[in-house]
């Protein structure tokens, strides 16, 4: 066994910031080799070119979750990222990198996170055993099975990169984000837990807040699959109590796509949206529809596949 | 400057500060946590295998806390206090328990009890593990433990930058909030130093790039003594070239060390324990053979885990797979990972008795990786690190508070002494010319890798203090090139640089001074263990430019040394 290695000349254009100059770019060039992490590339330019550069990292191994940056405008780790594997990606010898979208800068790479930690705070991340357990009358016993799915979504390192990436943070501030999620999926999904019924209040409005973009799946180092985590919390839904117009109207659309598949194998646009929605608003909507030329579509006849009966069978699992 | 009053302050978020952060707040006293980072970024969060325990009812039949003990002690070398020894492993299934009860997601038998796997030096398999991300995850569970009672006050992304006392107590702690440089004097009766170890001293290492050893040179300048500084572990398995560490969890599956030859070489070293000898011992056969001209070109040698099946690597080695295959280019479940030894570990540390109270200044304390207590002695065992950050952090916290319970107020002012520390840190910023932390540090993890590493010897010593020396010199000249007040990272880099070289010449002078071999202490001109001579603990201050060196006697209950053979 040799491993295999290869050199390159690098230019690391870096997207800097302070307070007095707003944004400006800065290039560096250095030599790297076929195992060099961005974070070592980094650590590099800081100790050998320009101590001024200002950036965060820990472990440089992708659990500590302190590098997230934008590489050639990809959301990454830093220490996850090859300079090599970007520079053959991209077919260019010069990388940008950037401070994460959506958090406020503070100084070159590093962002105030503040607003990450309050989001992760607010799903109440940690487990409330029941007394018996605490007073060390009874003990927990997990299955493996039941471990194996809930350690899935207890890898998240807070980095705050699917919360950066994510459209419906922007737009909604009643939306918790995705990491956040995650975080309150693994303790609602976990049966030594006994605050479901919070945890719910606290996570299925926001469930139905999410939009099913997969920014979060696509950016997540660790795989945890915060959009994952979200279906699986929807599916909490009908637990829940006092349920806004958010949850009523998900659960409805939900409804409705069902039916429309069972009925006819498809998603038939125009119907699930008048379940959804009601008469009224969907005649609301069909006056932009009108006006933009496009109710032709929603007035499209569908009719069932052919296979009907084998769709109806898959539904009903 | 800015003040704030705490009963306690503990310097380090990481599993040894929280815990003991925890067990203070929890009495009802108040505490401050400085960290340099977000809890969670903590190293805690890069241990990997597992947490050693004997639980009872769910360990090995023929195990007891005694073989745990005894296992410990052997494999520290003799260096161990016994009393230590043993109050870690009797101590440690119920703090596995405990952090069982407050959600970590520890894996299972099929029965649903938590599961165990083989270590290094372990004479029954106890380790305690969630996949190969043990420390991530128990870090996770404890700091959302600890933020959620809003008992416990984080000043996260601080830095930590001198500890104030007067003649005989601690006094507080002179730290700068990252973001703006302003710096606070954190009044406290007591300081508990659990800021981790110091990796970055090291060319190559295993640790986080935060692992600058800021506690241990924050105690020195405060004229408290370090313990066993010379003893320093080195990780056998070190990803290939990029030193990321492939968890010992590795070998207690059932991995295999080969060297290019395809020979399986512990045979060679370790007849009867093979790859599963402690760190030490693996470190210098793989070390031995690199040299002997039967390692792979670049100076590395294999670790087969293919054997064990994908689903199984993929599961229980998650992380060793991804490493790599993501660092490495190498597909683990195929081929063998290349691997060699990198600095990994620190069995030195501020001295500290087993309730965590250090006997130099009244009202100090030290946790984790930052003390030494010593339960390590000379030689770590895989998985006692973090079970000795819970343990030895809970029964730190309890011990604070009993201080606590006790203390009288100081009347002596000390608020000069404060301003005297932040201008200490402010002396390399206002500089106009000389030279940057980059020059320095560079040399320093050279020396330190090539004449304070994994062989030792008089010369190689000698010179590694002349050069520290020099480099001491010249961080005189050390300057600031960035005059911003907003996040200034170069500030904080020199800052940290200053606490290494402190470091530096004390771990290279002790190593100088003790003339034998045992446990991670190698000196090829003295091969050979010296219990005659050399059973007993050093002791080490720095005064200037010098280290003075005393000695302690090693604690033993029960076990005598014998000759360390695996």
């Amino acid at each position: 066994m040799s491993l295999k290695n290869e050199e390159a000349e690098v230019v690391i254009k870096v997207k800097r910031y302070t307070q007095e100059k707003g944004f400006y770019w800065q290039e560096y060039k250095l030599k790297v080799d076929r195992f060099t992490q961005f974070t070592e590339a980094l650590r590099r330019i800081k100790s050998e070119q320009d101590p001024t550069l200002a950036y965060r990292a820990s472990c440089h191994m992708a659990v500590c979750g302190s590098c997230g940056m934008k590489i050639n405008g990809e959301p990454k780790l830093a220490c996850k990222t090859l300079v090599l594997d970007v520079i053959k990606k991209y077919g260019s010898n010069v990388i940008t990198i950037e401070p994460m979208d959506y958090f406020k800068p503070v100084k070159d790479l590093v962002v105030d996170l503040d607003d990450f930690y309050n989001r992760m705070h607010k799903v109440k991340p940690r487990l409330y055993p029941s007394n018996e357990v605490l007073e060390g009358k009874a003990e927990h016993r997990l299955k493996p099975e039941d471990q194996k799915v809930l350690w899935k979504f207890a890898q998240c390192i807070w980095c705050g990169l699917c919360v950066s990436a994510c459209p419906a943070v922007q737009e909604d501030p009643e939306f918790l984000g995705p990491a956040a999620h995650a975080k309150g999926f693994r303790f609602l999904a976990d049966p030594r837990d006994t605050i479901t019924e919070e945890r719910l209040k606290i996570l299925i409005d926001s469930a139905w807040r999410c939009t099913y973009c997969y920014m979060c799946y696509n950016v997540c180092p660790r795989d945890i699959e915060p959009v994952t985590a979200i279906k699986k919390t929807r599916a909490f839904s009908r637990l829940a109590k006092d349920k806004t117009e958010v949850i009523k109207t998900g659960e409805k659309h939900t409804e409705a796509v069902h039916s429309s598949i069972f009925d006819s194998g498809k998603i038939m646009g125009s119907r699930v949206y008048l379940s959804t929605y009601g008469l009224l608003g969907s005649m609301k909507e069909m006056i932009f529809l009108m006006q933009s030329g496009k109710l032709k579509y929603a007035l499209v006849k569908e009719k069932a596949v052919e296979n009907i009966q084998e769709v109806r069978k898959l539904l009903r699992g | 400057m800015e003040k704030l009053s705490y009963d306690a302050v503990i310097i380090g978020a990481g599993l040894a500060g929280l815990m003991a952060a925890h067990e203070i707040s929890k009495a009802g006293y108040s505490a401050a946590v400085i960290s340099k980072v977000f809890p969670t970024r903590s190293h805690s969060a890069a241990a990997e295998g597992g947490i050693a325990a004997y639980v009872n009812g769910n360990s090995d039949p023929n195990d007891s806390p005694d073989y745990m003990a005894y296992d410990t002690i052997k494999g520290g070398d003799y260096l161990v206090d016994q009393d230590a020894a043993e109050l870690l492993a009797y101590k440690s299934g119920e703090i596995v328990e405990l952090l069982e009860k407050w959600g970590a997601l520890f894996n299972r038998q099929p029965d649903g009890r938590i599961a165990l796997r083989y270590f290094g030096g372990q004479t029954y398999p106890r380790t305690r593990f969630v996949g190969d991300k043990t420390g991530m995850a128990l870090l996770h569970t404890l700091y959302e433990r600890t933020s959620g009672s809003g008992k416990v006050d984080f000043y996260f992304e601080w830095f930590a930058w001198e500890l104030i006392r007067d003649e005989s107590r601690v006094r507080g702690v002179v730290a700068f909030d990252m973001r703006n440089m302003i710096p606070f004097f954190f009044k406290a009766k007591a300081v508990v130093i659990a800021a981790g170890g110091m990796g970055m001293l090291y060319r190559h290492t295993t640790n986080s790039y935060i692992g600058t050893g800021d506690g241990y040179a924050m105690a020195l300048r405060a004229r408290v003594a370090l313990k066993d500084p010379e003893f320093v572990q080195f990780h056998p398995t070190a990803l290939y070239p990029s030193d990321i560490l492939i968890s010992e969890a590795a070998r207690g599956e059932g991995a295999v060390l080969k060297n290019a030859k395809g020979e399986r070489f512990m045979t060679r070293y370790a007849p009867k324990k093979l790859d599963l000898a402690p760190r030490d011992i693996v470190s210098r056969a793989i070390i031995t053979e690199i040299k002997e001209g039967r390692g792979f070109p670049g100076g590395y040698v294999g670790l087969d885990i293919s054997h064990l099946g994908e689903e199984y690597i993929k599961e229980r080695l998650a992380l060793a797979y991804e490493a790599a295959k993501t660092f490495s280019g190498v597909d683990a479940t195929k081929e063998l990972i290349p691997i060699r030894p990198a600095h990994h570990y620190y069995m030195g540390g501020i001295d500290v008795d087993i309730t965590g109270k250090n006997p130099d200044v009244i009202g100090l304390f030290a946790a984790g990786e930052a003390a030494c207590v010593s339960v390590h002695g000379a030689n770590r065992l895989g998985s006692n690190s973090l079970l000795e950050t819970l343990v030895f952090g809970r029964e730190t916290g309890n011990e604070v508070v009993k201080f606590l319970q006790s203390f009288t107020e100081p009347s002596s002012d000390i608020d000069k002494e404060a301003e005297k520390a932040e201008q200490s840190a402010y002396d390399i910023v206002k500089k106009e010319s000389g030279v940057h932390f980059g020059d320095i540090l560079e040399k320093l993890r050279d020396y330190m890798w090539e004449f304070v590493g994994i062989y030792r010897d008089e010369n190689g010593l000698k010179n590694a203090v002349s050069e520290i020396l020099k480099l001491r010199e010249q961080m005189k000249n050390m300057y600031v090139l960035d005059k911003s007040k907003v996040y200034n990272t170069e500030f904080y880099n020199a800052l940290e640089l200053k606490n290494m070289i402190d470091l530096g010449l004390v771990i290279a002078s002790t190593a100088l001074n003790r003339k034998e071999s045992r446990g991670a202490h190698y000196r090829t001109d003295y091969p050979k263990r010296d219990d005659q001579n050399w059973l007993k603990h050093t002791i080490a201050y720095l005064s200037g430019n010098t280290v003075e060196i005393t000695y302690k006697p090693v604690k033993m209950t029960k076990w005598k040394p014998e000759e360390r053979v695996y």
